[in-house]
């Protein structure tokens, strides 16, 4: 009992709560001052000092933003994107990733196809963004929501069949073998008896492709250019013009475009932490 | 239904795990398959189970070739070493399964199930999770779910292996009754020599993917094909002395130890020079009194058992041997006794093939 760890006695666990204070603060004050810049008037926005606690509160520009502005179609279509994508990548990915951790390839190929998917995340996006333009373009999708579904998909691709692959390495072989012994067909068993073992997984997988999808700007600046198929960070950024930027607006769509993702996360959260501590503890 | 192999071979890139497997089983027979660890016994069952491709050869299940069958269109059901029940289904939910997937109805399946939990006597497991039970219980649910249909065959990989040895003991008894209450053909592999002597009606004995013999308990035991047989079955092992035939002495002779052979032995040893003789720890009978024909050895060590004693012993030779005595037997090490061969119960294996030498009629 001589050993004294952090966090014990009085002295100890008043500084553990005092750091952990701070890291919230560090955490949440941009936060905090994007949602008062929202509520804030035009004028006590820019006053100095900042009014930190004390303002008069207005909804105006959250009611600019949706109302007057396009912001509400921009919400629509981040939100038809994020999940069309999320969906698809996980469809593809965790299909890909059961094949490539169950079935033994030639040549070694499981491990270096793994690769080659895992290397296609290695480059930087900017890359991509002309060459996809081009593809786009090509294809007549530039300017729609169907360019952006396949640009994310093809993006998470390679994080979920990677995430995915980890989790399917950890369900022993057995169980499937005793399901497809049981009389049941490989996707049978895959939907009956794999994938709800691997649940936690697939909800952090998705959590994560999701944040991507909805936080993207690089691509849906490049393949978008109107109201039809614009997103929230893109049309946020529209706000930046040559004679003003528009705080209260962008801080008004800012506040609308985090708490989705905020919700979301919650509700996952259980499944979050066990499908990021998946494989530490054996089940 | 009869389970055959015709010339089954399987190989891993350039290893071949099982080399041209050649067995029948009868219909509703219990078939083990025994060999060390890398024998091949498992990646046979496997193959049979269609968990394995065959690289050559024909696996029949009844008259129906099965190479090119999935798994799950041979009608069998198999338990794993590790069980393999599903973690998120409840114990029922287990056993109901490969009813599921065929589409049975619910009542239907409800009711089979409870009448398998009934049988097994895990009826009130029923609403638990695998993670909730004991070894033994998740040993009873995985034969639950095999025994829940009645399959073509039921498959066994080592299902025991994970329990205690008293509850394996057990299980092993409950095992050989409910397969001979459902006379479902059985192939059961395992490791452990006493497990397919208790359970099989024939066992299958394989070494480095190559089947060495296949012949009842008895036989596999009395009368066994080979050194490897001799030395893989029975505990403790069978004991050998390598030596040579002497015609004219009418005696088998090893170092400083020679034993009388009789006509019929000596007919059988025709033309043989160099042999082992094998005799089972049994066989060999310890005196503390000399007698004429007994040889002189010393106590090495012994064990008390219990019920009976190893001992080990040395022969003037160098030799060292194992017999078995009663449990009575007491010697301190290094004593001096004399000991005497059942030779009516010995196998001669040639020294050099390791096979029996055996006459036409003894080899059955």
């Amino acid at each position: 009992m001589k050993e004294r760890g952090w966090g014990s006695g009085v002295g100890g666990r008043g500084l553990m709560y005092l750091l952990a204070a701070l890291a919230v603060v560090a955490a949440l004050l941009p936060v905090y001052w994007l949602l008062t810049i929202s509520l804030k008037t035009d004028l006590d926005q820019l006053s100095v000092p900042p009014k930190w606690f004390v303002f008069g509160p207005t909804l105006t520009h959250y009611h600019n933003a949706f109302v007057e502005r396009s912001f509400g179609q921009y919400l629509i279509t981040s939100a038809i994107v994020a999940v069309l994508s999320t969906i698809c990548a996980l469809v593809l990915g965790t299909l890909a990733a059961y094949a490539l951790a169950r079935f033994r390839l030639p040549h070694r190929l499981n491990t270096r196809l793994a690769l080659w998917i895992l290397s296609t995340r290695m480059f930087p996006p900017i890359v991509a963004a002309v060459p996809l333009f081009l593809l786009m373009s090509d294809l007549r999708l530039l300017d729609t929501t169907a360019a952006l579904v396949i640009t994310y998909t093809a993006f998470n691709l390679p994080f979920v069949v990677w995430m995915m692959r980890g989790f399917f390495k950890e369900i022993p072989r057995d169980l499937e073998e005793a399901a497809l012994v049981d009389g049941d067909s490989r996707l049978g068993a895959l939907r009956r008896v794999i994938l709800p073992l691997v649940a936690p997984g697939l909800a952090a997988t998705s959590v994560f492709c999701l944040i991507i999808s909805w936080n993207e700007f690089l691509f849906a600046l490049t393949l978008t250019q109107t109201d039809a198929a614009m997103t929230l960070p893109v049309g946020i950024n529209g706000l930046v013009t040559q004679y003003k930027i528009e705080w209260g607006m962008m801080s008004a769509a800012g506040v609308v475009a985090m708490t989705p993702i905020l919700v979301f996360a919650l509700a996952v959260q259980r499944y979050l932490v066990r499908g990021l501590s998946l494989g530490a503890v054996k089940g | 239904m009869n389970v055959s192999f015709r010339n089954v071979t399987k190989s891993f890139g350039p290893s071949v795990v099982v080399d041209d497997l050649t067995l029948s089983t009868e219909d509703g027979e219990f078939v083990v398959l025994l060999g060390p660890s890398g024998c091949g016994k498992t990646t046979t069952l496997r193959m049979l189970a269609g968990l394995e491709e065959v690289s050559s050869g024909d696996i029949l299940i009844g008259e129906q070739r099965v190479n090119d069958i999935p798994a799950q269109r041979r009608d069998i059901a198999m338990v794993f070493q590790s069980y393999a029940l599903y973690p998120h289904m409840t114990i029922a939910e287990n056993i109901g399964y490969p009813l599921r997937v065929r589409k049975l109805g619910r009542e239907e399946i409800e009711r089979r199930v409870r009448e398998v939990a009934t049988m097994l006597e895990i009826n009130k497991l029923l609403t638990r999770r695998p993670r909730e039970l004991s070894g033994g219980e998740r040993q009873r649910v995985a034969l639950a779910r095999a025994v829940v249909r009645s399959p073509r065959v039921y498959l066994m990989d080592e299902p025991l292996s994970n329990l205690d040895a008293k509850l394996r003991v057990q299980m092993r008894g409950e095992l050989k009754r409910l397969q001979h209450e459902l006379g479902t053909t059985t192939v059961y592999v395992t490791h452990d020599q006493s497990e397919a002597m208790t359970l099989a009606h024939r066992v299958a004995v394989m070494k480095a993917g190559r089947l060495q013999q296949f012949d009842t308990p008895l036989n596999i035991y009395n009368r066994p094909a080979n050194r490897f047989v001799a030395e893989f079955v029975g505990s403790p092992s069978m004991n050998f002395l390598e030596g040579l035939v002497d015609a004219g002495a009418r005696a088998f002779t090893s170092a400083e130890v020679a034993v009388p052979l009789s006509d019929s032995q000596l007919d059988v040893l025709q033309g043989q020079e160099r042999v082992t003789l094998g005799i089972r720890p049994e066989h060999v009978r310890i005196s503390t009194v000399v007698r004429e024909g007994l040889l002189p050895a010393t106590v090495y060590v012994t064990e008390l058992m219990g019920n009976e004693t190893f001992v080990f012993l040395r022969l003037s030779g160098g030799e060292k041997i194992i017999a078995r005595a009663s449990a009575d037997f007491r010697a301190d090490l290094e004593t001096p006794v004399w000991v005497y061969f059942e030779m009516d119960k010995a196998n001669f294996f040639d020294a050099t093939s390791g096979n029996i030498i055996a006459s036409e009629r003894g080899s059955g």
